[in-house]
């Protein structure tokens, strides 16, 4: 791969000429509502003169999705463009409560297995109304093998059924009790299609999913883009008329970081996503340039090292520990994300309410950890300086996803990889493409690996480090990388997930946490790092349940 | 051969020939292929399920198997591969579900504009450069000192040309004419015509620091021979016999090169299709092979490997065109 030096290049570039000729106005070529005004440089924002119309144009660098309707497959570059059609069930406050969207009223029965919904009035753009049979036949094509959805498959796979009460109520019926449930039907990937658009089959609905969103797809040229127009119609989760301020958004798909910032502060995109730390730094170093950041970590996991706790060397407990306590990321992270990322100590993302953070089991201390190698038997040293044991070396098998870990992170693997070093511990880091990648994991083939996952919720715990977890899903995929079985652990998750108790669930899963952060199966890294650059564009709403943008009351200004 | 073949046993025989090298070029692509995308690791299934690391369903997972065959054993998956390649029915992609011809067709034109823009604006470098070379030449009686510089500079920057990869120089490119001056948009949309010159131009440059490195040392070896200096001493000017005869020599070579310059070409446009976010054969083949979707792959190289072997047999025609020994002795060789 030809990233890392070509992204090293060009954003020197980019800033050398940026540094030459900043502060001078852009008239913008491209897009039509900036020909008509004037040269007002647009500031912060908050005073800039906004004027109705327009079509954004969103730059995205994360991968073109194959598919547009979120329940196939079901990853992040659907839930972004997704936000703008579909809408989910129920929403999520800051304070992890749920919010009313499309569904407005809930209740639980005792046992926990019967969820009744009271739905809104919508209708979906493509003029099917939105109702109980909706709802039913959204749940039924997530839970549809040939649908092929992953992440929406796990969320409701505990919904045994649906009952169409009437138009207006509908009732899920429950394997076992799902505290979670609420958190899984807030996210974009089980967001709600119109019956009709399902019913025209996969190849027909993956080009242009119909829901109740603010905006309606109208086109999509592969490797290009995909044209939205606004819903004049649209009604918000308050149930008032709100037909979005543009006319519609150009969403592009421009995978090198450096021409992203580029055409971002050339003026011929207005948003841009996956913006390197490099350039976020420069964005908000120069204020001429007039770009805004947007900081909206993922919910759900934090990213982190996970250790393959199922083989040698770290089923012991010792040798984790030596690890995590000799890989000192921080000061990596504050040089190479330049304060864009804050070192986390928690399994959970910062934004998750009820994370747990445990700062003092990450200090760097590399007696100690030579002390805990000691006591685990890794008493030799080998030519190289790295440890053994019975002949065999100390060596930690790392792949990295180039697909997943932006250059700033690859180079965070390589300062662990020289700081363990201390402590005698060799890490072979290897750079995989995405396919190749998994397939390791699917082998077993590492005993440290970065993966990120994102769901809304602590219940991404259970799915992270549930002994169910080690079970490979029949792709061979399975998500508890750190290979932790421990029973008690489980009886934590198990009971937290049966719970309706807010309080207790909460209480349940921070022991979780901490029998995890004990454990030393993971060295937490930073938030999921979800970044977003814009310039001359008001009013986006960052609240999401997963953390994308929506567009419904933004406004051009400049 | 003994007897005489007469004009249509030569055709035909001429068109076997290139029957079976396009068959073997398409085999040997397929095979190597199919055998890259198992041995890169990670499953196809995949790809069906929406991307690596699906956690689909046992239901799903062996619903896809079955509709795509892949549960048959490995060697029956290839031989469909290679029959569907043969009877270029692509079927259908992994991951898009839409036919794989469309898929590749409808990169297939940016792509191919992209490639002659450029593949013009570098025989246009090319020919600028050795022109002003064998001027300075001509001249260098009378400008001896600036004569030299020139050819030097010229040498200078065909071999830095050369050398320049497309990821820097696009990035180079962008960061000047999109950001500083504004005049091109980093970005490159079909439709756009002003969105084409900075890819293009990315493309064009090393490919002219190659070209006319060829075709420098072509009129080089022209201008002695004594044709040239016939024509000089009839009094042709240097851009005269440059044009009529030194070029006419040189280029035999360089049009020999055109066809490997058009496997430079698709090669750079799988960076400068990521680089400036524009769609392609380039680009598809990048998104195609990270998601496992071998369809698409196989579908792409194929047809790369076709226009191939169709542009060397144009570029053998025009060679025979320029030079008639090359197609009388060529043909028996």
């Amino acid at each position: 791969m030809r990233r890392l030096p070509l992204l090293a290049v060009a954003s020197a570039a980019t800033a050398l000429v940026l540094a030459a000729c900043s502060g001078s106005p852009a008239p913008d070529p491209s897009s039509p509502s900036d020909a008509a005004s004037g040269g007002s440089t647009a500031s912060d924002g908050t005073d800039a003169p906004t004027q109705a119309g327009g079509t954004l144009v969103y730059a995205s660098g994360d991968a073109e999705p194959t598919c547009l309707d979120p329940h196939v497959g079901g990853n992040y570059p659907q839930a972004l463009i997704s936000t703008q059609y579909l809408e989910p069930l129920v929403g999520r406050a800051a304070d992890g409560t749920t919010t009313p969207w499309l569904a407005t009223e809930w209740t639980v029965s005792e046992d926990g297995l019967t969820w009744d919904f009271t739905l809104a009035e919508r209708t979906f753009t493509d003029g099917t109304p939105f109702d109980a049979a909706a709802v039913k036949a959204n749940i039924e094509h997530l839970q549809d093998p040939d649908t092929g959805s992953s992440t929406g498959y796990l969320a409701v796979e505990k919904v045994t059924e649906v009952e169409v009460v009437d138009d207006r109520h509908a009732r899920f019926h429950l394997s076992e009790p799902d505290a979670a449930l609420l958190e899984s039907l807030a996210q974009q990937w089980t967001a709600i299609q119109s019956p009709t658009g399902l019913a025209r089959g996969m190849e027909e609905n993956c080009l242009a999913p119909a829901g109740t969103g603010p905006f309606v797809v109208t086109g999509w040229t592969p490797q290009q883009q995909v044209d939205l127009v606004a819903n004049p119609d649209y009604v918000d989760a308050t149930g008032e008329a709100a037909p979005p301020l543009l006319d519609g958004i150009t969403w592009r798909f421009v995978p090198d970081a450096a021409t992203r910032y580029a055409a971002l502060v050339s003026g011929e995109v207005d948003v841009i996503d996956n913006p390197q730390p490099d350039t976020i730094t420069a964005a908000e170093a120069d204020a001429s340039l007039g770009i805004e950041h947007i900081d909206n970590p993922r919910p759900g996991s934090v990213n982190r090292i996970e250790l393959n706790s199922g083989q040698t060397p770290f089923d012991d407990i010792r040798v984790r520990e030596a690890f995590i306590r000799s890989a000192n990321p921080g000061p990596g992270i504050e040089a190479l994300f330049s304060s864009t990322a804050v070192p986390s100590f928690s399994p959970l993302s910062s934004v998750e309410p009820v994370a747990v953070s445990r700062e003092e089991q990450f200090t760097y201390d590399l007696d100690a950890a030579n002390t805990l190698l000691d006591e685990a038997g890794w008493t030799e040293r080998d030519a190289d300086g790295y440890r053994t044991k019975d002949g065999a070396r100390l060596s930690v098998r790392f792949p990295v996803s180039t697909n997943q870990s932006v250059p700033a992170e690859q180079a965070l693997f390589q300062q662990i990889q020289a700081n363990v070093k201390e402590a005698g511990f060799e890490v072979v880091l290897t750079p995989l493409d995405l396919g190749a990648w998994y397939a390791a994991l699917g082998a077993h083939e590492y005993e440290a690996v970065s993966a990120p996952y994102t769901k809304v919720g602590p219940d991404v715990l259970r799915i992270l480090y549930h002994s169910s977890g080690t079970e490979p899903a029949p792709s061979g995929y399975f998500a508890n990388h750190a290979y932790v079985r421990d029973a008690e652990l489980d009886a934590l998750l198990d009971e937290a997930s049966a719970t309706q108790d807010a309080a207790q669930r909460a209480d349940l899963l921070e022991q979780a946490q901490v029998r995890i952060l004990e454990g030393y199966y993971i060295l937490p890294l930073y938030d999921q790092q979800n970044h977003f650059l814009v310039r001359g564009v008001t009013g986006i709403d960052t609240s999401n349940p997963v953390a994308t943008l929506s567009f419904q009351t933004a406004s051009l200004t400049d | 051969m003994t007897t005489t073949p007469g004009p249509s046993r030569r055709a035909l025989l001429r068109v076997a020939a290139l029957a079976g090298r396009a068959l073997l070029v398409v085999w040997v692509t397929a095979t190597v292929v199919f055998l890259a995308l198992r041995a890169a690791g990670g499953d196809p299934v995949e790809a069906v399920l929406g991307g690596p690391g699906s956690q689909a369903g046992p239901e799903a997972v062996a619903a896809a198997r079955a509709q795509y065959g892949l549960d048959l054993p490995i060697w029956q998956q290839y031989l469909l591969q290679l029959w569907r390649v043969l009877t270029l029915d692509l079927g259908d992609s992994y991951a898009r579900r839409t036919p794989v011809l469309d898929l590749v067709l409808s990169a297939l034109g940016p792509t191919a504009a992209l490639a002659v823009s450029a593949l013009v604006l570098g025989w246009l470098l090319a020919l600028g450069a050795a022109w002003l070379v064998s001027w300075a030449r001509a001249v260098s009686g009378r400008l001896a000192p600036v004569g030299r510089a020139v050819v030097a500079v010229v040498r200078g920057w065909e071999v830095l040309a050369s050398v320049l990869p497309h990821f820097w120089l696009g990035a180079v490119l962008v960061a000047l004419f999109a950001v500083g001056l504004r005049w091109f948009p980093a970005t490159s949309t079909p439709g756009s015509l002003a969105g084409l010159v900075l890819p293009t131009v990315t493309l064009a440059i090393p490919l002219a620091g190659f070209l006319g490195q060829l075709l420098g040392e072509g009129v080089g070896d022209a201008e002695s021979r004594p044709f040239a200096t016939t024509a000089r001493a009839r009094g042709a000017g240097p851009t005269r016999v440059f044009a009529r005869h030194t070029l006419r020599h040189a280029a035999i070579p360089t049009v020999a090169l055109t066809g490997w310059a058009f496997g430079f070409l698709v090669s750079g446009a799988v960076v400068v299709e990521t680089l400036f976010g524009r769609p392609g054969l380039g680009r598809l083949l990048v998104d195609s092979t990270l998601q496992r979707d071998v369809p698409v792959v196989m579908g792409a190289i194929v047809v790369i490997a076709l226009v191939y072997v169709l542009l060397t047999v144009v570029t053998e025609a025009v060679e025979g065109l320029l030079d008639p020994r090359a197609a009388t002795t060529g043909e028996d060789r």
